[in-house]
């Protein structure tokens, strides 16, 4: 790096642009693997201060990127190769993009002069992505790479966040470019709510006899969750939460219904179908939770609030839309809006005590659900869960102590299995004093199992909880009931022994098969100093109740089998 | 339905590709399209789209893009 010419203006390779512009985003630690056609950007990281986590596969890197982001709410900054390395991140981009996490993907690329000549791992991945990114960019020339590493993380970071891709191409890294160096820029923010559009909402609150919150994940990103707690305290008004909507409220207070949808609570779908208004905060109406939309909240009206004005009447009309920053409407809501009547909340609470979790399932063999209890009311409210995708994933949104948003890892747009483990890697590097702790099923566990490499090279010490049930759990729940038990694919009753398994990568790693070795088993793992697997053998026929079949009502809940 | 838009977009690379792709994506066919760069900074876009779904719909998702500057249901 040399000066050049004008006070200020400094000459660097397009890599080494790269590399100074994250390093003044301020980003720490990048997730990435290297390969032909990013060697220049591998050779800038020699010399720079950022952390560079080798993972095993490109996936992980990006999904760790995920759960770095999520977990402490800086940008996930991902980077691979061309070609099949950056394939291989899309479906992290795509996870990503459905949750609306800020991240920066970036990928090396072919010259730019055997661009568009099918040449050695050339994939067009700025067209691949597409339909999964915020927004994306080619850098042309050496001198703009730091301006659009700026630009890029603010738009992944503002509004309603998501990724961003810059593709490099490889004769760009290598040129020189004479530029400024710059700063992060400012993130664009959320315009605030009109005034009349405020009004409106308060005059629909005050006209409810019986409002309900259907509170989504936008609470958490829009870091409402105090605003949230607020409101509910000084109105009375009953919540629902979405599958990343939990964590938004206490999981103690008195007005929180649990989880809606297809394996909500019965009281809080019970709750939607009898409310007379909705009150949508930064939720989008998405099939898992409404079940058959024509019938979801069939007796009531829509306040629907959130950043995203392309989230309005998407796929319910909203009698009043608020589009706006959620820590500033929430407040002023609260101060307006009436407290919500005797009767409604009384009936909230019979309807949460009627429904309330029971761990009292006969038999002796682990039973996950109370495992789970156990286990988070061991971990503390500090702990970060990051899950798989499948049966246990649903055993732990019903299940886990949620305390916050960002406590709460899941793939839930995406449903990518394979998620939990780089997630909790990702989680644990951007807080490195939280208890992280892994919940995966036999079937997602393999996904990126090689990333327990990755846990070993830097002494990550992610708690890893594997329910073994032997079979695709949550496949195997829908053959059973709605393919008249045709079991097709779903048996994994020739499982590796994964405690083996860990320990060939060095990770300490125990089995338990009985209820009665929970409790040491909690103990053990909450004790690890380092990163541990252990391996839980649950019942192959164990069902996730309850259930909304896929087409029916949430007033149409399934409890059981019979 | 058949209905039009004008979109006023930035002319970055990808700017149409993204534009037209979100209109499919999104669930509408899109039957006629003009695009035309008028200043070096800004292309116009008349598309004609069908589906049964609002065209509203459609024109908000278009404004997220990060290089649209307008949409005008016409
Ligand atoms: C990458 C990917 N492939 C396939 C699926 C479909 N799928 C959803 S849940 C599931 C079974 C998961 O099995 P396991 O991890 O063992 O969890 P379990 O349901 O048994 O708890 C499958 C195959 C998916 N969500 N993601
Ligand atoms: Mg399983």
């Amino acid at each position: 790096m040399d000066n050049a010419g004008p006070p200020d203006m400094v000459v660097r390779s397009g890599a080494e642009w790269l590399v100074s512009a994250l390093e003044a985003e301020g980003v720490d630690t990048v997730f990435g693997y290297p390969g032909g056609a990013i060697m220049p950007v591998y050779d800038a990281l020699v010399d720079s201060r950022l952390r560079h986590i080798l993972v095993r596969h490109e996936q992980g890197a990006a999904l760790a990127a995920d759960g770095y982001a999520r977990a402490s709410g800086r940008i996930g900054v991902c980077m691979a190769t061309s070609g099949p390395g950056a394939t291989n991140l899309l479906t992290g981009i795509a996870n990503a993009f459905m949750d609306s996490v800020p991240m920066l993907a970036i990928t090396g690329q072919v010259s730019s002069a055997l661009m568009g000549t099918d040449a050695f791992q050339e994939v067009d991945i700025f067209g691949m992505s597409l339909p999964v990114v915020k927004h994306s960019f080619i850098v042309r020339c050496a001198a703009d790479v730091a301006a659009t590493v700026h630009e890029a993380c603010a738009i992944a970071r503002g509004g309603r966040p998501g990724p961003v891709l810059i593709d490099l191409p490889k004769d760009v890294q290598l040129a020189r470019g004479t530029a400024t160096p710059s700063r992060s820029r400012e993130d664009s923010g959320v315009q605030p709510a009109r005034a009349v559009d405020i009004d409106a909402a308060i005059s629909l609150l005050s006209r409810s006899a019986r409002p309900l919150l259907y509170v989504g994940g936008g609470v958490g990103i829009a870091r409402a969750e105090m605003a949230l707690r607020d409101f509910v305290a000084a109105t009375g008004v009953p919540a629902v939460c979405t599958l990343k909507g939990l964590g938004a409220l206490d999981p103690d207070a008195p007005e929180l219904m649990g989880m809606l949808g297809m394996h909500g609570s019965p009281a809080a779908n019970h709750a939607v179908q009898c409310c007379d208004l909705l009150v949508a905060l930064g939720a989008r109406f998405d099939d898992r939770a409404t079940g058959k939309l024509e019938t979801f909240a069939p007796g009531a009206r829509v306040l629907h609030i959130d950043a995203d004005a392309a989230e309005i009447g998407k796929l319910r009309g909203a009698d009043v839309a608020l589009r706006g920053p959620l820590a500033q409407l929430l407040p002023i809501l609260a101060q307006r809006s009436p407290v919500a009547t005797e009767d409604w909340r009384a009936h909230c609470a019979s309807l949460r005590r009627l429904y309330a979790n029971r761990y009292d399932a006969p038999g002796d063999d682990v039973y996950a659900p109370a495992l789970l209890h156990d286990l988070s009311r061991a971990a503390g409210p500090g702990a970060i869960v990051a899950c798989d995708v499948g049966q246990h994933q649903m055993w732990v949104a019903q299940h886990w102590r949620i305390n916050a948003c960002n406590r709460h890892l899941t793939s839930g747009g995406l449903g990518t299995m394979g998620y939990g483990l780089p997630a909790a890697l990702g989680a644990q590097l951007a807080c490195p004093d939280a208890r992280v702790i892994c919940i995966s099923g036999d079937g997602s566990i393999m996904m990126n199992l090689q990333e327990l490499a990755t846990a070993r090279r830097y002494g990550i010490p992610v708690k890893i909880v594997l329910l073994d049930n032997g079979c695709l759990g949550m496949v195997r729940q829908w053959q059973e009931l709605f393919f008249e038990e045709r079991y097709s694919e779903v048996d994994l009753s020739d499982n590796p022994d994964f405690v083996a398994l860990a320990r060939a990568f060095g990770i300490a790693a125990f089995s338990i098969n009985r209820r009665d070795e929970v409790p040491a088993a909690i103990e053990r793992v909450l004790a690890a100093t380092g990163p541990i697997l252990c391996h839980v053998r649950i019942d192959p026929r164990a069902n996730v109740w309850p259930l909304v079949p896929p087409g029916k009502s949430n007033g149409e809940m399934m409890e059981s089998a019979a | 339905m058949k209905q039009k838009l004008l979109v006023t977009l930035l002319d970055t690379e990808g700017a149409l590709q993204r534009l037209l792709g979100t209109a499919e994506r999104r669930g509408f066919r899109v039957c006629a399209v003009h695009a035309e760069v008028v200043d070096s900074a800004q292309c116009h876009v008349a598309m004609t789209v069908e589906s049964a779904r609002d065209v509203a719909l459609l024109a908000r998702q278009l404004l997220r893009l990060h290089e649209v500057r307008k949409v005008c249901v016409a």
